[in-house]
């Protein structure tokens, strides 16, 4: 049980993402918080570290490129998984230029979405298993 | 895209008919038409597939495949206008109207029919945006699940709004709100200003014409001096917020006390318990529509509440039935609560009872009014229910919550006639949190695993039953409610079970498929695509779907039910309503028949409409174009030269035909056929046994008296001698034959890309009456509905539609066709009885089977 136990916060500015996905990730055994607000967001990331963080990009206040960025400064280790309806290759450069794990274009797959995060997992166990 | 200016560009280029344009270049536009149409319906597909709850996706989504939808749908219309131009112009209009209906859906605004009052018996699940939650839910139980619920009419939204406007309440209650916003007034003040409003504005007259009608008509059901009880039914009320209980229900007035009634209920719309919770969750006051359900008071002997779960310890898996003797039950009994009992979901029996001591019912008194009364002395201390009908609640509240996947507050009466249902609605079940979520990922562990990541989910859920392995020609009404059925094809025809099914797994089946539509329809779990299914749940009882997680556990997994129950549905979220009440305007087709003087442009109500009408006429085009004296010198015009009874001209448009085909000949042999789908349905047409209508003992003379004088030149319109025409190319036929009095249609394009595959089958007519005629009709119906194809029948007319299957598939399917065009023929003169049905069926298969040998 305590080896499942990754902790997973997802930021979308759309209710619909979170509510969807919130449950589908709980089924799998994973802490998850989920929040509409990347302010708010941001507020717990300082509080808190997350296994993994999925957001979206496009969102008023901090955009989701800035979000995942400070993110990524506080918590250099987690892993970030973004989801974008206003896909681009630059946008997908960008962000996996600034370490982001993975990319998903909406509308997406609940599996496709849980393969992405198991592999993260796996990649988080990885890094830990030397230790 | 396309503006509406291009369009009417388009539409000036040419005038009148496309006469002098030669059969390869309107093939070309007509390869276009099939196109878009092909990418069109995948469109709606894929939005629709979206829908079974697998998909993560946001407004934007629906905004963009909005978007790129209608681009398309202006592109068809465009496209059969340069096939023949200014010659259906209604179709931009319709198109417009349709256009301007989902802008509105996508704002936000509140479309529904645009008629005061809808009968019980016509409301279809989608009118719950015209009549409110309660309303559509209760006539959906009489109408797939065929429980008894009350006779009786909706007053729609429509009529509400025009009430408000015609009183300028809108703008009347928005001043109150004012007020009561500078808190000037208590809610209680404010909501009595406002109700006092309403009830003192007049009704408009031909509202209350329509209402007067209405219950006429209703009194020539259930007799003269009806008692009626007037039910609120309001927009959104039993979905995403629970506005349960807040608005009124007036029961037991006459037919002279309606329109007061209907008053009262609109008014009980803005009590101050229901001001209260809208402003807390954040309502907005012109959001609130409220329609009413006037029905039949029933006369019941008991009356009661049936909670399907028990809401306060769901995991007793328990249901409870509280019930009171005579009408409107608990609600006569501040004084009493009535008997209660609690019901084992799983066994129906009583796992523990509670009878109240009950003085006081109420019961219709001299036939004409509603009063308390003293229960007989002898019943006072008695259970109102028997075992046999606890027993029939239980299993009706099960059947109900099955059919909406959600624990249910069941209102009931128990009259002379037996169960009737008079409400329904979600029951909220308050679970403590994160009780179920915890051992869920190691599920595998406890229970086990029969079926894993196989197949692809169509609809996510969890249902649990025993399988039911459903065979090809098996009965569908042998199929217990509440099993999961395990089966080869998902076949269209499987259709009628989903409403009463727990699951449904397939080992073959498409994802936008018609009976995966379906599916998302009735919110039933399903697995396509199953390897391997049948062989592995054959056997197994009792098991449990998990279709998100596309998963199967022996046995039941109470865990995962409970897990279910405690999510908020998904598809109940704003967005899923949205892109729903959006595909209303575009998914359904309602142009069925083409031979309907009701086919025309102006009657497309949807985008699906258009791209059929599109698609119906093009063909059209193609074929009387021939007949209007299109020049056909680009193209090869033979006729086909065989031993079957069947003069068939071929016009030849690319690649149809082996080249080379002597020039000068008149007549080209099958042999020469290299169109892919003339070919496949010439082997059908030649087929041993197709043109030989005798498979059981007839009586030959009939036969071959009905033969010569369909074939007689006195009953044929000289017009339609010899029109039989195949227009082919490589991988295309259009094939119309009329034989007499029968008319056929083939349409199919076949190639080795799925994608772009189909065949289009329309059929109808017959020397005999009519009963005959239908007869024929259902008999084609039945064995394309076999072989898998969507089939719709009207009296003699039969339209099948099938899509990408693969190339021998669609071969096999085409074959058929030729068969039952040779067969059935001259049929209907043969169906004398049902029992014919049968027997010609069993002869068709036989011939399908020789061919498999």
């Amino acid at each position: 049980m305590s080896e499942k136990n990754i902790s997973i916060l997802i930021l979308d500015d759309e209710p619909i993402v979170a509510k969807r996905l919130q449950p589908a990730l709980e089924k799998k055994g994973y802490q998850v918080e989920s929040f509409t607000k990347s302010s708010q967001a941001l507020e717990r990331v300082r509080e808190q570290k997350f296994d993994i963080v999925i957001t979206d990009l496009k969102m008023e206040g901090i955009s989701g490129m800035e979000f995942l960025e400070k993110v990524k400064n506080l918590w250099p280790e987690t892993e970030v998984i973004v989801i974008t309806g206003f896909a681009t290759m630059e946008t997908a450069k960008e962000s996996f230029k600034k370490g982001v794990f993975d990319f998903l274009a909406k509308p997406f797959k609940l599996s496709e979405i849980i393969e992405i995060v198991k592999k993260a997992e796996e990649r988080i166990k990885r890094k830990k298993a030397p230790e | 895209m396309f503006t509406i200016k291009d369009i009417l560009k388009g539409l000036s280029r040419w005038s009148g008919s496309a006469k002098g344009r030669s059969f390869k270049e309107l093939f070309k536009l007509f390869r276009e038409i099939l196109q878009l149409n092909s990418t069109i319906l995948d469109q709606i597909a894929a939005a629709n597939q979206i829908l079974g709850g697998d998909f993560v996706f946001d407004k934007h989504f629906i905004e963009d495949f909005v978007d790129k939808l209608s681009t398309n749908v202006q592109k068809l219309i465009f496209t059969l206008n340069e096939m023949v131009p200014g010659k259906y112009e209604g179709l931009i209009e319709a198109y417009q109207k349709i256009e301007s209906d989902i802008i509105s859906i996508l704002e936000g605004r509140y479309i529904g029919v645009a008629k005061n009052i809808l009968f019980y018996d016509e409301i279809k699940k989608w009118d719950e945006d015209s009549v409110g939650g309660k309303n559509a839910f209760l006539c959906q139980l009489k109408s797939n699940l065929g429980i008894q619920i009350p006779r009786g009419f909706a007053v729609t939204f429509y009529a509400y709004q025009r009430f408000l406007q015609r009183n300028d309440l809108h703008e009347k209650i928005n001043r109150i709100l004012e007020t009561l916003d500078s808190n000037d007034l208590t809610i209680k003040d404010a909501a009595q200003m406002i109700q006092d409003e309403i009830l003192k504005a007049d009704i408009p007259s031909d509202l209350k014409h329509d209402i007067k009608d209405a219950t006429a008509k209703l009194k020539k059901q259930i007799g003269p001096n009806p008692l009626m009880a007037v039910r609120s039914s309001a927009y959104g009320e039993d979905s995403e917020h629970s506005f349960a209980g807040l608005y009124e229900s007036v029961i037991g007035v006459n037919e002279h006390g309606i329109s007061d009634a209907y008053k009262r209920v609109i008014a009980s719309t803005f009590n101050p318990s229901a001001l209260e919770y809208r402003r807390k969750i954040g309502f907005k006051e012109d959001e609130i529509l409220m329609a009413a359900g006037c029905q039949e008071l029933i006369n019941s002997k008991v009356s009661g509440v049936i909670y399907s779960l028990n809401p306060s310890d769901p995991v007793s898996d328990t249901m409870i039935i509280s019930s009171n003797w005579g009408i409107g039950g608990l609600i006569v009994s501040g004084r009493t609560t009535g008997d209660t009992f609690y019901v084992d979901r799983k066994t129906q029996k009583i796992s523990s009872i509670q009878i109240s001591w009950k003085d006081k019912k109420r019961q219709l008194v001299d036939q004409k009014r509603l009063d308390i009364v003293e229960v007989d002395e002898e019943l006072k201390d008695k259970p109102s229910l028997s075992l046999g009908q606890i027993k029939q609640l239980a299993q009706c509240a099960l059947d109900i919550e099955r059919y909406f996947k959600k624990p249910q507050d069941i209102e009931f009466a128990i009259a002379d006639g037996g169960i009737v249902i008079l409400q329904t609605r979600p029951l909220r079940i308050k679970y403590r949190a994160g009780l179920y979520p915890k051992g869920l990922s190691e599920l595998g562990k406890k229970h086990k695993v029969l079926i894993e990541d196989r197949g692809v989910t169509v609809q996510e859920g969890v249902g649990i039953g025993e399988v039911h392995v459903l065979g090809p020609g098996d009965d569908l009404d042998k199929v217990p409610k509440g099993a999961i059925v395990v089966t080869k094809y998902a076949s269209p025809r499987l259709a009628p079970l989903m409403s009463k099914v727990s699951g449904l797994v397939t080992e073959i089946g498409a994802v936008t498929g018609h009976l995966a539509t379906i599916c998302r329809e009735y919110a039933l779990p399903a697995l396509f695509n199953v390897s391997g299914a049948i062989s592995i749940l054959q056997d197994k009882g009792l098991v449990t779907l998990d279709a998100a997680d596309r998963k199967i556990y022996q046995g039941e997994v109470k865990e995962l039910f409970f897990f279910n129950l405690e999510q908020e549905k998904i598809t109940e979220s704003y967005e899923y309503r949205l892109l729903r009440r959006i595909l209303r305007k575009i998914e359904p087709l309602t142009l069925v028949d083409p031979t309907d003087t009701h086919f025309k442009p102006e009657n497309c109500e949807t985008f699906h409409d258009i791209t059929r009408f599109v698609h119906e006429k093009a063909v059209e085009a193609l074929v009387n174009l021939h007949f209007a004296g299109i020049s056909t010198k680009d193209a090869s015009v033979k006729r086909l030269k065989w031993d079957i009874p069947l003069d068939l001209v071929i016009i030849d448009i690319g690649g149809g035909l082996e080249e080379p085909t002597p020039p000068d000949s008149a007549t080209v042999t099958p042999e020469l056929i290299r169109s892919i789908p003339l070919k496949a349905l010439i082997r059908g047409l030649k087929c041993p046994g197709a043109w030989d209508s005798s498979p059981v003992s007839i009586d030959a003379s009939s036969f071959m008296a009905s033969l010569t004088r369909t074939f007689s030149a006195e009953h044929m319109d000289p017009k339609s001698l010899g029109q039989n025409l195949a227009v082919i190319s490589s991988h295309y036929v259009n094939l119309s034959l009329r034989l007499g009095y029968h008319f056929t249609i083939v349409d199919s394009y076949l190639s080795e890309k799925i994608r772009e595959n189909y065949i289009y089958f329309r059929f109808f007519g017959g020397v005999t009456e009519a009963e005959r005629r239908s007869r024929r009709a259902k008999l084609i119906e039945e064995v394309l509905a076999y072989y898998d194809f969507m089939v719709e029948t009207r009296g003699d007319l039969v339209v099948a539609r099938i899509k990408r299957l693969n190339r021998p598939e669609m071969e096999k399917r085409l074959y058929l066709i030729g068969i039952l065009i040779g067969f059935t023929r001259q049929l209907d003169v043969m169906m004398i009885n049902d029992t014919r049905i049968n027997d010609f069926k069993d002869k068709i298969y036989e011939l399908m089977e020789m061919k498999n040998e």
